[in-house]
């Protein structure tokens, strides 16, 4: 019977035609879409992971409580044991410090007055350990714009965009001035190695970027660090992983009440990522349930008016002796394989599309140049293993619940009525 | 053989609804046909013909009466079994030949058996025998639209054959067709009737298929007006 459907669906083209074309625009732009939504979250979650959050991040429990702060007097200490007890604990985990600082940048003129002004976002990456990945992590190469990469702690890394504004050159020195982690005046003068753009509005604002080890000085925190960034191995975050990673250090930790205790949280527990996440998956179910309900629709239509047009087959096939659940099931059976064909175009059509958007992206600079959200300036679509499949659900349920909504009328046919409507 | 009662009415009243009145097509008929017969329905229209034909076909159940078909009641039935009987002991062959377009003429005459889960063995002998006694076996892979009408209309005899049923239910079979085809058609069937022992029951208003008949049930306004059983020129055809 399915070669009998199989050769009916081949044959007759306008009982399959303009529902394949349905299907599979339909098909196509959800996989494009949920192509482009994954891309947008795993570049947000990625982007946040290798900059904020880490899979996992350890801070002091009154660290973590004033994060926003970037309370650096409440930062850790004796990092070097910890790190060596983490990664006798957790070797699936590549560990690493990070400071992040505020302050001021001063750009001095030739006199030594100064010629411009403005705040910083400090950062300060592993950068001069040979055996550190911070910079393949960072892609902080791929993201110079001109100059090369600090070679030394005395140099510095600022923002293109900051560099442009307080009219930076290469190799020219700027001051920085803040507070170290006791609370005391600091300055430390910088040569401008490079300059750089991350892609992403909030870092690319105010960003100076240094080595671990000159802020360890500048801040006044020897063998301190703000944070301790852990990496699942693998380089994919798995949050079952990471929360149990962070419950096995928590648990060491949770009846010592000093506030300078450690603490590890995994990515999800970060910056509302959780509920973020847990949105775009919302969306991305909602965006298939509009998919399925308007292809539905459609494609009832459709159904209607080849069942108008299949009319006298129907009644052929009763009076052969084909009742009328059978005639329904054959239907959706019919519907499921042309379901199924409009779904492999369309995956095909939406893959292409999504391929193109995860090598060219949407740059959407201009509507983050304001954000304070770590956000990529150019989404980009993710094509995941999911995503050959995702389609398959909107295209074959809408051509079943299509076909099972306009094939009721089958019930409705009087086989009384046969010998007249077969004339 | 003769003898056996294939198909029982006995006081068959149907009436269908008609604005706040009813319509009676079926005025308690009462006949008997039994196995084997070559027999046909005439009168005008609305005498009742077709609505007689729904009913042996178990395509529709009699208000009033009781209609048994090779042993069914034919009101007692659902609709699942009275598909079935149709698909299993019942062929109908239309005015039209009314075969599915998309498929050739020997997938046509195989879907009755697909229906009935024959094997593809089964089905293959079942058809090429069933196309080979309308002579179009060199036609299996043709499309219907490829046929003329007489050809279609012999298809569709095969397709209502094929499954060797017990009765066979044609509605002016002749009418679309010329004189020629419309004998060849009716010899043909007159051949399988003596051969494979089915009872065919025609609805007709044609005096060529008249001529052919065994019996001739004359109805008019839903009622026997006359049951005569005839010797014709053609029945030795």
């Amino acid at each position: 019977m399915i070669r009998f459907l199989w050769k009916g669906i081949l044959r007759d083209r306008s009982r399959s035609f303009l529902p394949i074309i349905i299907i599979s625009i339909g098909v196509a732009l959800t996989v494009l879409l949920s192509a482009y939504m994954q891309g947008a979250m795993t570049d947000m979650v990625d982007q946040n992971a290798r900059f904020e959050t880490g899979h996992m991040k350890v801070m002091t429990k009154a660290f973590a409580a004033n994060q926003s702060q970037l309370p650096n007097d409440l930062a850790l200490l004796e990092v070097s044991d910890l790190l060596q007890q983490l990664e006798k604990d957790f070797p699936m985990v590549d560990w690493v410090k990070r400071i992040r600082f505020g302050g001021l940048i001063d750009v001095p003129d030739q006199e030594g007055n100064t010629r411009g002004q403005g705040p910083a976002i400090g950062m300060a990456f592993d950068l001069l350990n040979p055996q550190s990945e911070e910079v393949k992590r960072l892609q902080i190469e791929k993201s110079i714009v001109s100059g090369h990469l600090p070679k030394t702690v005395k140099e510095a890394l600022v923002g293109h965009d900051f560099a442009e504004k307080l009219n930076l050159k290469i190799g020219e020195e700027i001051t920085y001035f803040g507070t170290t982690m006791n609370g005391s005046m600091t300055f430390q003068n910088f040569k401008i190695s490079g300059t750089i753009r991350f892609g992403a509005a909030a870092l690319d604002r105010g960003a100076m970027v240094v080595d671990i080890q000159a802020a360890q000085k500048m801040l006044d925190m020897q063998d301190g660090a703000g944070e301790l960034l852990g990496f699942l191995k693998t380089g994919v975050y798995h949050h079952e992983q990471a929360a149990k990673i962070s419950q096995a250090f928590n648990d060491k930790y949770k009846n010592d009440p000093d506030e300078f205790a450690p603490e590890m949280y995994p990515l999800k527990a970060q910056n509302n990522l959780a509920d973020l996440l847990d949105y775009a998956d919302m969306m991305a179910g909602i965006l298939v349930f509009i998919f399925v309900l308007a292809m539905s629709v459609v494609l009832w239509n459709t159904g209607l008016l080849g069942g108008l047009r299949r009319y006298k087959e129907f009644g052929i096939r009763l009076a052969l002796g084909e009742s009328k659940p059978h005639i329904y099931w054959m239907l959706i059976l019919e519907a499921v394989i042309i379901g199924f064909i409009g779904s492999i175009f369309g995956t095909i059509i939406g893959l292409a599309g999504a391929y193109y958007m995860q090598i060219y992206g949407i740059d959407i600079s201009d509507y983050t140049k304001n954000s304070t959200m770590l956000m990529p300036s150019v989404i980009r679509a993710k094509i995941t293993p999911i995503i050959f499949f995702i389609g398959f659900i909107p295209g074959v349920l809408a051509m079943v619940l299509g076909t099972m909504l306009s094939g009721i009328g089958i019930y409705k046919r009087e086989t009384a009525r046969l010998f007249n409507e077969l004339i | 053989m003769k003898t056996e009662t294939i198909i029982s009415l006995e006081n068959v009243t149907k009436r269908f609804p008609v604005g706040e009145g009813e319509f009676t097509a079926l005025d308690h008929i009462n006949l008997t046909f039994t196995k084997g017969e070559f027999s046909g329905l005439v009168g005008p229209s609305g005498s009742g013909k077709t609505t007689l034909l729904n009913i042996i076909g178990s395509l529709d159940v009699p208000t009033e009466g009781k209609a048994t078909v090779i042993g069914h009641d034919i009101a007692s039935l659902s609709h699942k079994a009275s598909a079935k009987l149709r698909n299993h002991h019942i062929g109908f062959i239309f005015q039209v030949f009314n075969l599915l377009p998309v498929y050739t003429v020997f997938e046509n005459v195989e879907f009755p058996l697909l229906l009935q889960n024959k094997t593809a063995s089964e089905r293959k002998k079942a058809v090429m025998e069933a196309l080979d006694w309308i002579g179009l076996a060199d036609y299996a892979k043709k499309k219907p639209n490829k046929l003329s009408g007489g050809e279609g209309q012999r298809v569709a005899i095969a397709r209502a054959m094929v499954k060797r049923p017990e009765i066979l239910i044609a509605d002016e079979p002749t009418a679309n067709l010329d004189a020629a085809n419309a004998h060849s058609i009716l010899k043909m069937m007159k051949k399988l009737n003596r051969e494979l022992g089915t009872t065919f029951i025609f609805s007709t208003h044609d005096e060529k298929v008249m001529t052919y008949l065994e019996r001739i049930i004359h109805l008019r306004d839903g009622k026997v007006e006359l049951d005569e059983r005839i010797k014709n020129k053609n029945q030795a055809s």
